[in-house]
């Protein structure tokens, strides 16, 4: 079994995962990242993605919307506005999120009012990807 | 001795103002059970927020990144600063707002020209007092218009990018947060925060004066881009955290408040009603006497 290392999660409602872990796999902005016992300092920012760490041998997944994360060799955090795993994401509530930004994005808006929508479809098409690759 | 039918009317009109501070009470305490459960949720985030990002600047190189530029060529007295000022959208809630408000007022006197200050005041109160007041300097912006009930992530996300943009911009110079801070659950006093620029605190040095040898961490793709990323991100999440800690220092405070008025309530209304009932005696007595010498002055 590999070395593992102090993992934290914590979102900004609740604190998501704390305890140790073998490895993790994160997007960062461009590609994925996999992080093992011993890695480098490094720090990166994490767009709205997906996220997987093995505890156990055994791998977890969570949907992760905008953060960033800081790796030490023996620790690693990661801070972000939400994280959810595949079974508790409201399937009914992201499927609203997206048609409302779809519908959203037909209208003429400003550069902005853009930016915010687009976010907002990537987080629930986000969601919606996870819970279905993940969560049957 | 007091007419009687003016205490009787005290006593009704203090039962009337009873209901609502002791209505006032209830709604502020489970309103507050709710702050303090998001408080509670989101402590964690905001704290392990500033220590991160004190230990990532630790490790990262110098940058000549937007956000932590000083702009030292612009001269004191020129310089335009921008506060964020987290009041209550109601009063009745003891010194909350007055504490805040007072502080706020401290705080644009120690600049050197008021004339450049520029308010972004959230909460009813605030705004009415720094719109209303006498010395008209500083400047309010009107059309920022944020609640503090339940605050949000979206809300907290929107006031961040407006400021950076007015930052980016080079409307505001320096921006600060003004909030309450929660230091315990009886005790809270406002505090500032400086946002941006982003100062670089000295770290550097540990609590024996030698300097931290500190790994320089490696940044993806480079420093610039992921500080480009993060500090919005940090601004957006501090403001959150100290919209939440605000929410719930003024839900304490409000309850705090409601309950010693209801409990004043409730003194004078036992203290009044002894006097109407001494009032009501005395008149009853001097009634009797009248009846008894009137009746005497028939034999």
């Amino acid at each position: 079994m590999a070395k593992s290392f102090h993992l934290e999660i914590i979102a900004s409602d609740r604190v998501f995962y704390q305890g140790e872990c073998e490895h993790l796999v994160i997007t960062a902005i461009d590609g994925l990242i996999g992080i093992m016992y011993g890695h480098e300092p490094l720090v990166t920012s994490l767009p709205t993605g997906e996220l997987k760490y093995m505890v156990d041998g055994e791998w977890h997944y969570a949907a992760i919307s905008e953060g960033f994360i800081e790796v030490m060799p023996e620790s690693s955090i990661i801070l972000a506005d939400s994280c959810e795993l595949p079974e508790e994401i409201d399937i009914k509530r992201a499927e609203e999120a997206r048609e409302r930004a779809e519908e959203k994005m037909r209208q003429k808006q400003s550069i902005m009012e853009y930016y915010h929508t687009q976010a907002a479809l990537n987080r629930a098409m986000n969601r919606l990807k996870l819970s279905q690759k993940h969560f049957k | 001795m007091a007419n009687i039918r003016e205490i009787r009317e005290r006593i009704a009109s203090i039962k009337q103002i009873l209901k609502i501070t002791n209505a006032m009470y209830l709604i502020s305490s489970s309103k507050l059970k709710k702050a303090r459960k998001s408080l509670d949720a989101t402590m964690p985030y905001f704290e392990k927020l500033q220590t991160t990002i004190e230990s990532i600047l630790e490790h990262t190189p110098h940058t000549r990144q937007f956000y932590f530029d000083k702009r030292q060529n612009v001269p004191d007295e020129k310089r335009k600063k921008g506060y964020i000022v987290i009041t209550a959208d109601k009063g009745l809630c003891g010194s909350y707002n007055h504490n805040i408000l007072k502080y706020t007022e401290q705080e644009l006197a120690k600049t050197p020209d008021t004339d450049n200050c520029y308010l972004f005041i959230m909460g009813q109160v605030g705004r009415m007092y720094f719109q209303n007041r006498a010395a008209k300097k500083a400047s309010v912006d009107g059309e920022f218009l944020y609640t503090t009930q339940n605050p949000t992530l979206y809300r907290a996300r929107e006031i961040a990018e407006l400021v950076l943009e007015k930052f980016e911009e080079k409307e505001l110079d320096e921006v600060y947060l003004i909030y309450t801070d929660m230091i315990n659950s009886g005790q809270y006093e406002p505090k500032t925060v400086q946002l941006l620029p982003f100062s670089r605190r000295h770290f550097g040095k540990t609590a024996d004066g030698t300097m931290k040898k500190l790994p320089k961490a490696s940044f993806v793709p480079s420093p610039e881009e992921v500080m480009a990323y993060l500090i919005p991100n940090y601004a957006k999440g501090f403001i959150y955290g100290a919209m939440v800690e605000a929410f719930c220092c003024e839900q304490q405070a409000r309850m705090t408040a409601m309950d010693a008025a209801t409990n004043s309530a409730r003194d004078m209304i036992k203290d009044l009603s002894l006097l109407y009932n001494r009032a009501r005696q005395a008149a009853i007595t001097q009634e009797i006497t009248e009846v008894v010498s009137g009746a005497n002055g028939l034999e």
